[in-house]
Parts: structure tokens; C-alpha cells; sequence
């Protein structure tokens, strides 16, 4: 029953391109600037998220250190905060008027209405997501292995690499989906805090938005589109584990 | 399902704006907020408004359940365009009043409204934050300034209200004025509030609102700053009852009180111009 409530909305999506106008308004400049704009904004935070977030999800399964607790609830706070609630608290922060943003506006620098602040509304909701599974991926991970590995003479950074990072691999690209799931959806943020304009901040969800009360028909083919493009990655995503889950097997 | 697509896609489309709008809208919830309740005792009027009608309406609203004992009025503000796209989807409701007339004509074309009839009139203004960081002292000043300007979504009433001026102006001061501001348009926004709001928070430097806009509630964050006479256009605002209303007699009287004297010294309390009654 849950698979044909998921399945059926899907479906009507899918059915609706063999309408004529349909791939007109796919290819309409605003579907493809929002495309694209949605493409850019996530694959730079996810960048942001993987680099800063991988270390600091290791850190939080292995280390102990005063504060982790304070840490471990900032890090949970943006996934259950709503998000247009995370875009004035971003506005509050960094608008024109908010506390930083008030200097950093002296220096020149104004972040609202920019793709930084597509970007930064997306790392806010969306880091949670991978750094508590690449937290509980390494957390997984038998210590003994490790062990084994440092006993035969491997260094730190070869223990890491080598046989750490590949053992949690499943979870961090299962993290890592998860969090780039909920970057390509954010909307609340980006329309409170960034605004909207095409081909700047104009994501998809907020040209869906957008272009609803004007063109049914374009609402529509964008929702297609963002439909491809998240099927397109899950596909890749898997590809990808399935690769290094059979080359862990190999080593 | 099969048989009326059209329900279908209403239905999709309504659980899609309940879930996007920013704004709290009652339009799928309209008719199953009264809890079942008798046709004249606890029924529900559900009225959608332009947002710059959001404070009349919501004062008149008091005075109508006042005078219609029991009932419920339920209001929600969104732009007439949003809101035009709800009625066509099926949103159940039972008043619609538009802030210009094209979305209005084109609801009676599509059969969803009775004759709508004009019940007030507003000025288009442009706005700026109190400190005025851009500088912009006068209507001229847009262009040149360095400025960061919001304005509606594209359909929405006030951004074609703006265009008109700006060709006007375009026509009047020559050396691409309207592009030279177009080009300073740094966000569209869902409706004229969410823009004035903008300007009200200095996130932006201006912005076009209604001079209705500038209510108690912004009036020492924003400086109004006129748009020339010769240059501006009057925003005229039609009302009709929707079709498919389940309360016609009700969604008359709300029309009624709207156009009645009573109606028309509260919109005139919010700077709207009262339409002339002859």
C-alpha cells in the first residue's frame, strides 16, 4: 500500500510528459536555470558538507571531549527545526541587518539574495543528515580490524584511508544521499533567507513554487525534472557502492 | 480518479500549495474546518483576498460575524494570482477579491465567479527603509541609485502594476529607466506584503507596494516615496462570489458589506479609495 501511495503521484508525473506542452516547459529558461542553479548550489554544499562534515563525524564517533554533547545537539538541531524557522534564524544571522551581517556588511559583504545564501540555507538543514550517519558509520566500524591493520605496520593515515574510510563507505554515500536529498528540497530557508530570482536563488522547489500560479503546465515539467535528476543520482550513488563495496572485497 | 482527471489534478495541486504556501492558507481545509456543522448555524465563509486586503478584511471580518450570528468567516491573503490558481483548482471557497481586474476577468471567462463588481481603488507607492541607505529621495532616483530592489512574483497584481509605471517612465525620462531598475531586482517575492516586509526589515533598499501597504505596523520602518501622477496607475479591485460556493446567500452579504458604507469607511481607514457609488 505504501508503495503505490509513493508510487502513484510518481507515476502522474511520469504519465504527464506525453503531454505535448510538456517538454516545451522543460526546456523553458526557467526550468533549466533552476536546474542548474539547483545542480551548482547542492554540489557545492555538499562539497562543504563531505570535506568538513567527514572529519567531524569521525571526531564525534571516536573522540570524547568536554562539550560533545552540546555538539552532538547542535549538530541534530536543523533536522528538527523548520526550515523557513532555520531561513530567519539565517536572516536574523547573516541579512543586512543581523548580527553578523550587520559588520560584514561594512566590509563590503552582503550575502542575502546571493547564491552563497542558497548555499548556506542548504548546509544548515542539510549537514545533520551525513555527519550523524558517517557518525554512526564510524562508530560501526570493529576496532580490532584497525588494530590488525596498525599491528602489520600500517600508519595512521594508511589505517584511515585504507581500511577505515572503506568500511564506513556505505554509510557515508547513504549519508551523503540523504543530506543531498534534503539539500535539493530545501525551500523554507532559501525563500526566507535568500530570496527568489531566477538564475540566482531560484532553486527548483522555489521556481515550482513560483511558476505554480502562472503555468500549471511548468510547475509541472520542473517537478519532472527534479524527479529525474534525484533518480539520476540515487542510481549514481548506488553505482558507486556497489563499486567500492566489490573492490573492499578484492583488498 | 480515472474518469475526472481534472479532480484529480485539483486535488494534487491543492495538497501542493497547502504544502508550499509560506503563508497560512485555509484553502483545503475551507469547508472541513466547520466541523459539519448546519448550512446558516457554524458554517464557515471562506474568503480569498489580495494581501493587501490582509487588515481591512480582517477588521471587517469581526464586524460580519457579528452581524451573521454563528457564523464562521475564514480568510486567506496570498497573491491574486496565487490565489486565482487555487479557485481553478478547485479550492473550496466562497468569496474571491482580486487586487486587479485581469485575474478577476479571467476567473468569470472561466466560469468559476458571478459578475464581479469594483469595490476599491489604491495607489501604487514605492517604499524604502526609514534610513534610506540607497539614498533614493525621489521616484527618478531608482535608476541611478545602487540600489537592491525586491518586487512580486511576475503574475502577482503589484509587479504589473510596477511594469506599467516603469514603461511610463521609460516613455517620460528616456535613457532605459525601466531597465536600469529591472536590473536592480534582486528577489521576486510571493505577494506585496512578503515584499514590503523586505523593505521593512532593511534586507532590501525598495521596493513597489500600495500606499494601503504601509500600515500601522511599518510606517516608522519605510519612508514612502511617491510615484509621479502622471506616471502612476490606479490599481482597481474587483469582488464576486465563486460559483461553486456552498453558502451563496452568505458569500452575497460578505460581498454586500465589502460595497457598503460601513465596508468602505474601513478600507478608507487604510488609505484604499472608496469607489464612487453613483
Amino acid at each position: 500500500m505504501l508503495a503505490g501511495f509513493i508510487s502513484l503521484p510518481l507515476l502522474s508525473l511520469v504519465i504527464w510528459t506525453v503531454n505535448e506542452g510538456a517538454w516545451r516547459a522543460m526546456s523553458s529558461p526557467v526550468a533549466l536555470d533552476a536546474l542548474l542553479l539547483s545542480a551548482k548550489t547542492t554540489a557545492v554544499t555538499m562539497a562543504i558538507i563531505l570535506v568538513v562534515g567527514t572529519p567531524a563525524a569521525f571526531v564525534l564517533a571516536r573522540a570524547e571531549f568536554p562539550g560533545k554533547r552540546l555538539v552532538n545537539t547542535l549538530v541534530d538541531i536543523p533536522a528538527v527545526l523548520p526550515p523557513s524557522a532555520a531561513g530567519i534564524a539565517l536572516l536574523l544571522a547573516f541579512g543586512r541587518m543581523g548580527l553578523l551581517g550587520e559588520h560584514l556588511r561594512v566590509l563590503g559583504i552582503e550575502l542575502s539574495f546571493t547564491t552563497a545564501a542558497v548555499v548556506m540555507a542548504e548546509l544548515f538543514v542539510a549537514s545533520h543528515f551525513y555527519v550523524r550517519q558517517a557518525a554512526v558509520g564510524f562508530a560501526g566500524i570493529d576496532r580490532d580490524v584497525e588494530e590488525a591493520a596498525m599491528v602489520d605496520g600500517a600508519g595512521r593515515t594508511g589505517v584511515f584511508t585504507k581500511i577505515t574510510l572503506p568500511l564506513a563507505f556505505p554509510a557515508l554515500v547513504a549519508g551523503a544521499v540523504t543530506a543531498w536529498a534534503r539539500a535539493l528540497g530545501e525551500f523554507g530557508g532559501t525563500i526566507v533567507f535568500a530570496g527568489s530570482f531566477q538564475g540566482v536563488t531560484q532553486t527548483m522547489p522555489l521556481a515550482i513554487y513560483g511558476t505554480l500560479e502562472r503555468d500549471f503546465d511548468a510547475a509541472v515539467a520542473l517537478s519532472v525534472l527534479v524527479l529525474g535528476f534525484s533518480f539520476a543520482v540515487i542510481l549514481a550513488a548506488r553505482f558507486f557502492t556497489r563499486r567500492a563495496g566489490g573492490h573492499a572485497g578484492q583488498d | 480518479m480515472k474518469d475526472r482527471p481534472r479532480s484529480f489534478r485539483a486535488r494534487v495541486s491543492c495538497l501542493l500549495l497547502a504544502c508550499l504556501a509560506v503563508g497560512g492558507l485555509a484553502a483545503c481545509g475551507g469547508s472541513s474546518g466547520g466541523g459539519g456543522g448546519e448550512q446558516s448555524e457554524g458554517s464557515t465563509l471562506t474568503v480569498l483576498a489580495a494581501s493587501s486586503l490582509t487588515d481591512t478584511f480582517e477588521e471587517l471580518e469581526g464586524t460580519f460575524e457579528e452581524q451573521n450570528g454563528g457564523v464562521d468567516v475564514s480568510t486567506s491573503f496570498a497573491g491574486s494570482s496565487e490565489l486565482l490558481t487555487q479557485i481553478q483548482q478547485g479550492a473550496p471557497a466562497d468569496v474571491f477579491a482580486s487586487a486587479d481586474e485581469e485575474k478577476m476577468n479571467t476567473a468569470l471567462e472561466e466560469g468559476l465567479v458571478a459578475e464581479p463588481e469594483v469595490f476599491v481603488r489604491n495607489r501604487p507607492v514605492v517604499i524604502v527603509p526609514a534610513d534610506n541607505p540607497a539614498g533614493i529621495e525621489e521616484f527618478r532616483d531608482l535608476a541611478e541609485a545602487d540600489a537592491q530592489i525586491v518586487l512580486a512574483e511576475e503574475a502577482v497584481p503589484i509587479a504589473r502594476y510596477a511594469e506599467e509605471v516603469l514603461d511610463n517612465a521609460d516613455a517620460e525620462y528616456g535613457g532605459g529607466f525601466a531597465q536600469r531598475v529591472r536590473d536592480k531586482i534582486v528577489s521576486r517575492e510571493a505577494n506585496v506584503r512578503a515584499s514590503a516586509n523586505r523593505v521593512a526589515l532593511g534586507e532590501a533598499d525598495a521596493t513597489f507596494v500600495y500606499v494601503s501597504d504601509v500600515t500601522e505596523d511599518i510606517r516608522n520602518q519605510v519612508r514612502v516615496i511617491e510615484i509621479p501622477e502622471e506616471l502612476n496607475v490606479v490599481a482597481t479591485y474587483p469582488i464576486a462570489t465563486i460559483e461553486e460556493s456552498q453558502n451563496p446567500e452568505l458569500a452575497q452579504a460578505w460581498v454586500n458589506l465589502v460595497l457598503s458604507d460601513e465596508g468602505q469607511r474601513v478600507l478608507e481607514k487604510y488609505n484604499f479609495e472608496p469607489v464612487d457609488q453613483s
